[in-house]
């Protein structure tokens, strides 16, 4: 128990010594920067965006941009996933088709949005869609070909057929697999609507970014920085601790 | 015996490949239909065919090329500086256990960060110029490398390094023979993220800087309407994600074959 | 296993004779895969109510025989009839108990639920269903285990669940596929005479696989050895021994008889037999 708790200490020791160094330094030289402030300021830039309710904000309209397009998005993967999993022939088809759209970088869709809907959260939403549809396709797809092949002779022995058999065994035996997609999904989703919140689309966290930035408010821009990366570890954590729980127990791999 | 299978196997594959273009071709025809048949506006979705035509006109007589192979050259200088410093940076970390230790966790806390979140901080402090972007690709592509690097050597059985220490090897000789090899597979595949990162950052890079390339070429279609050029923009986008893509996976698996 | 189950079957009046008309007839039989003449010439008849045991070296096809039973596989030729009529597919009264029992129980449902999972593939209807799968469970000494997981139940308790969800299906016909060769010795012999016992209750038709011939006759009311490589001259089917042992067996009793011992020597000198 020690243990673990020695080498979590070790872990935060390097961070943390940073961050003494770099407040100590800029106290000690005085100096003024538009890219760098002092730790301590940039604490209280995030306390006070939080405190006025601007950090929730930014955050709920990013994190609902990203779930809204994950859900259009990584729905239409899922199904076309599972679709081409359970009919190999339809997957070995539509190969070449999602082998040529997957590696078009989302962030050129971004201008198309722009012009299909102007500026606001369809358009995010719709760039994350784009990008959330190949890595849920592919691990649904994948979860599906991994199933334990003596549970679909099960299926046949007893019968079960079609809709039953992908709702009964199908399904259930794939889903770790999608879990992990998911959770990657998230990540993926969360990054593409920074993104685009950066480069084109007026609001969220990214936009406040961007916006510190420009303003020269290197405080509240570094605050908003950290704020972004503790999010997206955050939700990559409590999935991970979800994933534990739903798949660990009982013994399904995922 | 041998040769009563090789047909029935070698038809699959035709079959797979022609149905799969009749698929594509299906589709690009759907496209064809929805924008003749005037479903969705031609503002924001024009036609295959005027897709073509700008896309041909661009390359000949416009800008387009030129853009290319500005996006393609910041992809490029991006990503071999990030692969470079990934491997000297991931090498240093990896061969000792005391500083993996310390620095791991670090590490996995900058992973998830969105490499775009960090271009405003560039900007602040370089401003908008091509170092910046070069920079920003660098930073942004060098940890799917730094981390396989690390996780390599960490993953080097505790035998070889007995045999290392047994034969007298010095630490340089050990990385150079032992631990680099070892190691090439899982830097390969994270040299094929880094790619990936790095064509994506030099987009957006182009786009909030201004900088010649397809990035900006595509967001002053988008701003000025029109749509055939920002798709054709699009469309070589795509391709050359695809074909750095296909040419890494290659070199993956060719640098696999020896396991 | 309830003590009223295990005395139904020390009466002598519900002994099982293998009906005049056979239940399942393979009439020249013969399998082909990955080039190789797997299965050869075979012609068998399985009587309703009968217990039959395969045994032969690895590779005569014992699990193939199963899976062609089950329909699962097709024979390259001749014919597999049941009650007369062609067998092209999983029929919903043929259960199959696999050997990796790990991987044929449900690892997400319950141990209740597995057993449901044959029920609604039937399409009973959900009012019914706990009203049988209770005394399933009770049969193979499950009932109290009824919520726990499979990655929670030891390998000889997971076997038993499968069998219960075979059971479920009320099979007419049982093929069993080494079914306790991953199991200790006295697990298996407490669940060789709850299995006998059942199928003995149920008048079930069982095809029983093991590579252990005093299993084979301790349960079997036949035997039969395949023999490898058949090639394309020579039938599979190298020895059909019918096993007359008094019912019901005995672990210590039945394995002393001068006939147990006899079958055993028999069955031993033929598997050691060099082969041509």
């Amino acid at each position: 128990m020690s243990r673990g708790y020695l080498s979590r200490l070790r872990g935060l020791a390097l961070p943390v010594a940073a961050l003494l160094a770099a407040e100590l330094a800029m106290l000690a030289t005085g100096a003024q920067s538009d890219a760098f402030a002092r730790p301590s300021e940039i604490l209280r830039a995030m306390w006070a965006a939080a405190l006025d309710g601007s950090l929730a904000a930014a955050s709920a309209q990013t994190l609902g941009n990203a779930l809204l397009g994950l859900a259009m998005g990584g729905g239409i993967g899922l199904a076309c996933g599972l679709w081409f999993g359970a009919v190999p022939r339809v997957g070995r088809l539509s190969a070449l088709t999602v082998n040529l759209l997957r590696p078009l970088p989302s962030v050129a869709l971004v201008p198309i949005a722009m012009l299909a809907f102007g500026f606001g959260y369809r358009m995010e939403s719709a760039v994350v869609a784009f990008t959330c549809i190949w890595p849920m396709l592919m691990f649904a797809q994948d979860g599906v070909a991994r199933i334990e092949p003596r549970l679909l002779e099960v299926a046949q022995v007893l019968g079960l057929r079609g809709l039953r058999r992908a709702w009964k065994i199908v399904l259930p035996a794939a889903l770790p697999r999608i879990f992990v997609g998911l959770r990657l999904s998230l990540g993926i989703a969360l990054t593409i609507a920074v993104t685009t919140e950066i480069v084109a689309n007026p609001m969220g966290l990214g936009y406040g970014l961007s916006m510190a930035q420009q303003s020269l408010n290197p405080a509240l821009m570094l605050a908003l920085v950290i704020w972004i990366g503790v999010l997206g570890w955050a939700v990559n954590a409590g999935l991970l601790r979800l994933q534990e729980r739903l798949f660990g127990r009982r013994g399904a791999r995922p | 015996m041998s040769a009563a299978l090789a047909p029935p196997r070698l038809a699959r594959r035709l079959g797979d490949a022609a149905g799969g273009l009749l698929v594509l071709l299906a589709l690009v025809g759907a496209w064809a239909w929805a924008s003749a048949a005037g479903w969705v506006s031609p503002i924001f979705l024009p036609s295959p065919q005027a897709t073509w035509e700008a896309l041909r006109h661009g390359l000949a007589e416009g800008d387009l090329a030129a853009a290319s192979a500005a996006t393609v050259e910041r992809m490029i200088y991006g990503w071999v500086l990030a692969s470079a410093l990934g491997v000297a940076i991931g090498t240093l970390i990896g061969i000792s256990p005391a500083l993996r230790a310390w620095i791991q966790p670090t590490l996995e806390f900058i992973r998830p960060l969105p490499a775009s979140a960090v271009m405003p901080v560039a900007i602040a402090l370089l401003g908008l110029s091509p170092g910046m972007v070069l920079a920003v690709i660098a930073f942004g592509a060098i940890w799917p490398v730094l981390l396989s690097t690390v996780h390599g050597f960490a993953s080097i059985d505790p035998r070889l390094h007995e045999v290392a220490r047994v034969l007298g090897l010095s630490r340089r000789a050990f990385v150079a023979k032992i631990g680099l090899p070892h190691t090439l597979p899982d830097v390969i595949t994270g040299m094929r993220l880094s790619l990936t990162i790095a064509l994506v950052l030099a987009i957006v890079g182009e786009m909030l800087a201004s900088q010649t390339g397809l990035g900006s070429a595509i967001l002053m279609a988008a701003r000025s309407f029109r749509a055939p050029e920002l798709y054709a923009g699009v469309v070589l986008l795509g391709i050359i994600g695809l074909l750095s893509n296909v040419l890494l996976a290659l070199a993956e698996r060719m640098v696999r074959i020896h396991r | 296993m309830t003590a009223a189950l295990r005395e139904a079957s020390l009466d002598p009046s519900v002994a099982v004779r293998p009906a005049a008309q056979p239940l399942i007839r393979l009439d020249g039989v013969a399998l082909d895969l990955g080039g190789r003449r797997i299965i050869n010439g075979l012609d068998l008849a399985l009587g309703r109510g009968e217990f039959v045991c395969v045994v032969g070296p690895s590779g005569c096809g014992k699990t193939t025989l199963l899976r062609l039973l089950s329909g699962l596989v097709r024979p390259t030729s001749g014919r597999i009839l049941r009650d007369d009529r062609n067998v092209d597919g999983p029929a919903q009264d043929v259960a199959i108990v696999f050997q990796d029992y790990g991987r044929a129980l449900l690892p997400w449902r319950t141990v209740a639920g597995n057993v449901s999972l044959a029920l609604e593939a039937a399409r009973v209807p959900r009012a019914e269903r706990s009203a049988r799968i209770a005394p399933l469970l009770a049969q193979v000494g499950l009932a109290a285990h009824a919520a726990k997981y499979p990655a929670e139940l030891s390998g000889g308790m997971q076997q038993r669940l499968q069998i219960a969800r075979c059971l479920a299906q009320r099979p007419a016909v049982l093929l069993m596929d080494e079914p306790f060769g991953a199991l200790d010795a006295m697990t298996r012999q407490s669940l060789q005479d709850d299995l006998l016992a059942l199928v003995r209750q149920h008048g079930t038709t069982v095809l029983f696989i093991t590579h252990d011939l005093e299993e084979a006759i301790y349960l079997g009311d036949r035997v039969i050895a395949l023999r490898a490589n058949p090639g394309s001259q020579r039938s599979s089917l190298a020895q059909d021994i019918v096993i007359e042992l008094p019912h019901p067996r005995d672990q210590l009793a039945t394995r002393e008889h001068p006939e147990f011992l006899r079958l055993r020597r028999f069955l031993f000198d033929f598997i050691q037999e060099p082969r041509p």
